[in-house]
């Protein structure tokens, strides 16, 4: 029997076509993945489904009633449940009153039944096979139980439907088969999920069927059993595109970079030398551990064990010690970690070079007019005025700014977590361009980016992250979009995966 | 040509002036609106509106005193953070600055010795804040409470010899060879003609080192950057912890200053009631200067701005003598509220009415 059918659903932001035509049916009692690259579709999807955004076109059958353009508490009251990916719970309550909160059982004087409810919250764990007291403060909660809290709260709130967004990211093996011998429990009382999972092998382990979304458009769906993982991954990547290709081979220097058995948070035994005026592409799934390794080779994360060699010298220490030995990081999500709002687009750009010429305590004004007009030519960005404020420039525009803030530094070492993220598709091409041109002129550049094209766009080797290891070092002949991401989702370590590395 | 085209261009370009002035130096308006009505309640009460009253306002305790410290205060919200120890710090160094004086003779070391004094009471706080990671607000009401107490208990236990008076006082002693050039010189003397004070001149000195600091140095730009985002600053390399330790060491050696302002201007301080509320009047003045309280933004110059306009609200409810001096703080809270009102209502209803046009089109 069927719960959910989404038919002909479609949904344009401005003038780009987020959704296109698409299909999405969940039969009762089954675990259906949800699978796409970033920017697939899945999300908006999933927002339209539980009311969060309105869709252009399309329809809505749910549980045997339609539904147009639903608001959350409709959607909720109807039975369907987002487990997202930050997991809500208040975490200054116990775990029976996060069950509870907003449906909290009252007595006849209308105080709060706690007998009651931490008796219904035990019977409910225990036939889920969870393993939580009741009266634990949620704060002293694990994030796996965390977790499991908020899908018990779902499952306790009548929910029929659950959504669950990617939940295996921060758990363990042992979390992760704990969570799926829940979910089957739960499957077996006709609760049905949408699992939205980057990791091959879990979603061969515990999906019945798939829906496998591309650029906004519906490309396949059908039993989990009747596919392959490479299947699966070629309907998500689809015929690749190389145009606009900007990439060109050059003659690369000595080593430049050299990590020895490093280990960090997020990372572990990491070993690669990169050479100087070389484009490394780091990739993988989020939490990989890609990202938390360039943050330790920029010192913003402590190096717990090995060695970190950047031109033949050892360094160790904080930010401004790496700054000292020509290492930049442009850091990912830059609304939070690159945007100072309340400093202007020319303060903005020559603040990390201040904290390198920190002695000469005066702002030289003239110089730093200079410094603004050639940035701003050689980075093409697109500002009339340096007093500006840096909000009024485009995402593309101020990610430019904070280019040049790290060129002005004159460093040599350029590390991009994520660099093109919230960027127009123009602005993504003079990125690319701009980090080939850095390269020819001697700078070694490290991209970390999830955008497997990027990746076949600029870089002369690409490593696959999996779970803070590396698994794979392509070449750039070697790279292709379906090889990194059987590797980068662990799928050559899945049923018969391995025969489909091309 | 005419002359409407002429005005049809200049006019708006007047009015965009007018506008963005009005944006940039708000706390000058403020306090000239401030002005006027004290202005006016002297006219009520018949008497004339002279330059007498204005360097009344310059030369006022709540100007040099409160004004010098406020200054610090500034630096501090404009980091995100707050202190509340600096009326009790004033009082402590102010002790010290005073016993220095009797001890040595000597006004040099008096002006080293409440510097360095003020500096390790605002260090304390900073180390605390700063290094270990606690809450601004918790530490300085902390050191607020125990600046004050040591203050109380010197005052008792040293030396009338050394404190200068036997009454709970800390005071300079008149017979020492420097106490007419310290205070009547100095402290009370003023520049001829212009019966401006000079302690007044110390602290508009200050306030332009300080505006030279905070928009012309690498150091002021990174107090900016702190105090809007702290997490880029940081991941642009700005050593976050010790800029925000810094902000309270200035203020201390602020405060300092203003207890040698203190010294030379009144000659004593007591422990039990001297610079209570100065926290208060202090952050008073940082929001009459236009200093946004969620920090990252704001014009040190409006500060002293600030510090005028709180004189002169004081000053206003004074002169009107049917007031007691019991409601003086009712309506220093008013003025306080009213004009965080205009600044945080203000935008509000300009989009609101900029909505409303766009909707008529």
């Amino acid at each position: 029997m069927t719960i959910l059918e989404m038919e002909h659903v479609s949904k344009a932001f401005g003038g780009s076509l987020a959704l296109n035509d698409v299909h999405l049916t969940v039969e009762k009692g089954e675990i259906h993945a949800l699978l796409g690259e970033n920017g697939a579709g899945k999300s908006t999807l999933m927002n339209i489904l539980t009311g969060v955004v309105s869709m252009d076109s399309g329809s809505i059958q749910f549980d045997g009633a339609h539904f147009h353009n639903p608001t959350i508490k409709q959607m909720e009251a109807a039975g369907i449940a987002f487990v997202h990916q930050e997991i809500n719970v208040v975490n200054d309550l116990t775990v029976f009153e996060n069950i509870f909160l907003n449906r909290e059982i009252q007595t006849p004087f209308k105080l709060l039944d706690r007998k009651k409810m931490i008796a219904s919250t035990r019977q409910l764990f225990q036939e889920l096979g969870v393993n939580i007291d009741p009266l634990m403060s949620v704060s002293d909660l694990k994030t796996s139980q965390k977790q499991l809290l908020v899908i018990c709260r779902a499952l306790h709130a009548d929910a029929k439907l659950l959504i669950l967004d990617e939940p295996t990211t921060a758990l363990s093996n042992e979390e992760i088969a704990h969570l799926f011998s829940i979910l089957k429990k739960s499957q077996e009382k006709d609760k049905s999920f949408i699992f939205i999972s980057h990791k091959m092998p879990e979603i061969f382990e515990l999906a019945d069927r798939y829906t496998v979304l591309r650029n906004g458009e519906f490309v396949s769906t059908g039993l989990i059993t009747d596919t392959t993982p490479n299947q699966i991954a070629s309907d998500m990547v689809g015929k690749q595109f190389t145009e606009g290709d900007v990439y060109r081979s050059r003659t690369l220097g000595e080593t430049y970079v050299e990590l020895d058995n490093l280990s960090g948070p997020g990372f572990n035994n990491i070993s690669l030398k990169i050479n100087r005026g070389e484009v490394v592409a780091f990739t993988g799934l989020a939490g990989c551990g890609a990202s938390e390794l360039l943050q330790s080779m920029f010192g913003a994360q402590p190096i717990e064990t090995g060695s970190l060699k950047i031109n033949n010298q050892l360094i160790k220490g904080k930010i401004d010690t790496f700054m000292r030995h020509g290492v930049a990081m442009l850091p990912s999500n830059r609304k939070e970690n690159s945007v100072i709002h309340d400093l202007n687009i020319l303060d903005n750009m020559v603040i990390a070079e201040h904290v390198l010429s920190r002695r000469k305590m005066i702002i030289n004004q003239r110089q730093e007019a200079e410094r603004y007009t050639n940035q701003k030519n050689a980075l093409n960005i697109k500002s009339q005025n340096p007093n500006d404020a840096i909000t009024s420039l485009s995402g593309g525009n101020q990610q430019k700014v904070f280019l040049a803030r790290w060129l002005n530094t004159d460093a040599h070492l350029l590390l991009f977590d994520n660099p093109t993220q919230g960027v127009d598709v123009a602005a993504k091409e003079e990125i690319y361009k701009l980090i080939l041109k850095f390269a020819s002129e001697g700078k070694t550049v490290i991209i970390n980016t999830l955008e497997i094209p990027e990746i076949k766009k600029v870089s002369d080797r690409c490593v696959v992250f999996f779970e803070g290891q590396i698994v794979r070092i392509f070449d750039h002949t070697e790279i292709s979009e379906h090889d990194v991401m059987l590797y980068s989702t662990n799928a050559v370590n899945t049923r018969g995966g391995h025969d489909h590395v091309s | 040509m005419s002359a409407e085209p002429i005005m049809r261009k200049v006019l708006p370009t007047v009015g965009r002036l007018i506008q963005t002035a009005w944006k940039k130096y708000s706390f000058v308006f403020v306090f000239f609106i401030i002005l006027f009505v004290y202005s006016l309640t002297i006219e009520a009460a018949g008497n004339t509106f002279r330059w007498q009253h204005i360097t009344a306002i310059l030369s006022s305790q709540n100007t040099v005193i409160v004004g010098t410290i406020a200054l610090g205060m500034g630096l501090v919200i404009i980091t995100g953070q707050i202190d509340l120890s600096i009326g009790s710090a004033l009082v402590l160094t102010t002790g010290a600055t005073i016993v220095t004086f009797n001890v040595t003779d000597n006004i040099i070391i008096t002006l080293l010795a409440a510097l360095a004094a003020g500096a390790i009471a605002g260090g304390i706080n900073g180390v605390l804040v700063g290094y270990a990671k606690m809450p601004p607000f918790i530490v300085t009401l902390g050191t607020m409470l125990i600046y004050r107490s040591i203050s109380l208990y010197l005052v008792r236990e040293i030396s009338p010899d050394l404190t200068g008076s036997s009454s709970s006082q800390f005071a300079m002693l008149k017979s020492n060879q420097n106490y007419e050039a310290m205070r009547m010189k100095f402290g009370t003397g003023s520049l001829p003609g212009l019966s401006i004070p000079y302690i007044t001149f110390v602290f508009i000195i200050t306030v332009i080192i300080f505006v030279f600091i905070m928009s012309k140095t690498k150091y002021g730009k990174s107090i900016y950057a702190v105090g809007s985002n702290e997490k880029a600053s940081h991941l642009a390399g700005v050593n976050v912890q010790w800029k925000k330790v810094s902000v309270f060491i200035i203020t201390g050696m602020l405060v300092g200053l203003a207890s040698f302002i203190q010294a030379a201007k009144i000659g004593n301080i007591t422990p039990a009631s001297s610079g209570k509320s100065y926290e208060m009047y202090a952050i008073a003045a940082v929001v009459l200067g236009g200093i946004n309280m969620a920090g990252g933004r704001g014009n040190i110059l409006g500060v002293f701005f600030g510090a005028l306009s709180y004189t002169t609200i004081n000053f206003i409810i004074v002169s009107v003598p049917s007031l007691s001096t019991d409601i003086q703080d009712t309506f220093q809270g008013l003025v306080l509220i009213i004009v965080i009102l205009v600044q945080t209502i203000g935008p509000v209803i300009r989009e609101r009415l900029q909505e409303i046009k766009k909707w008529r089109h």
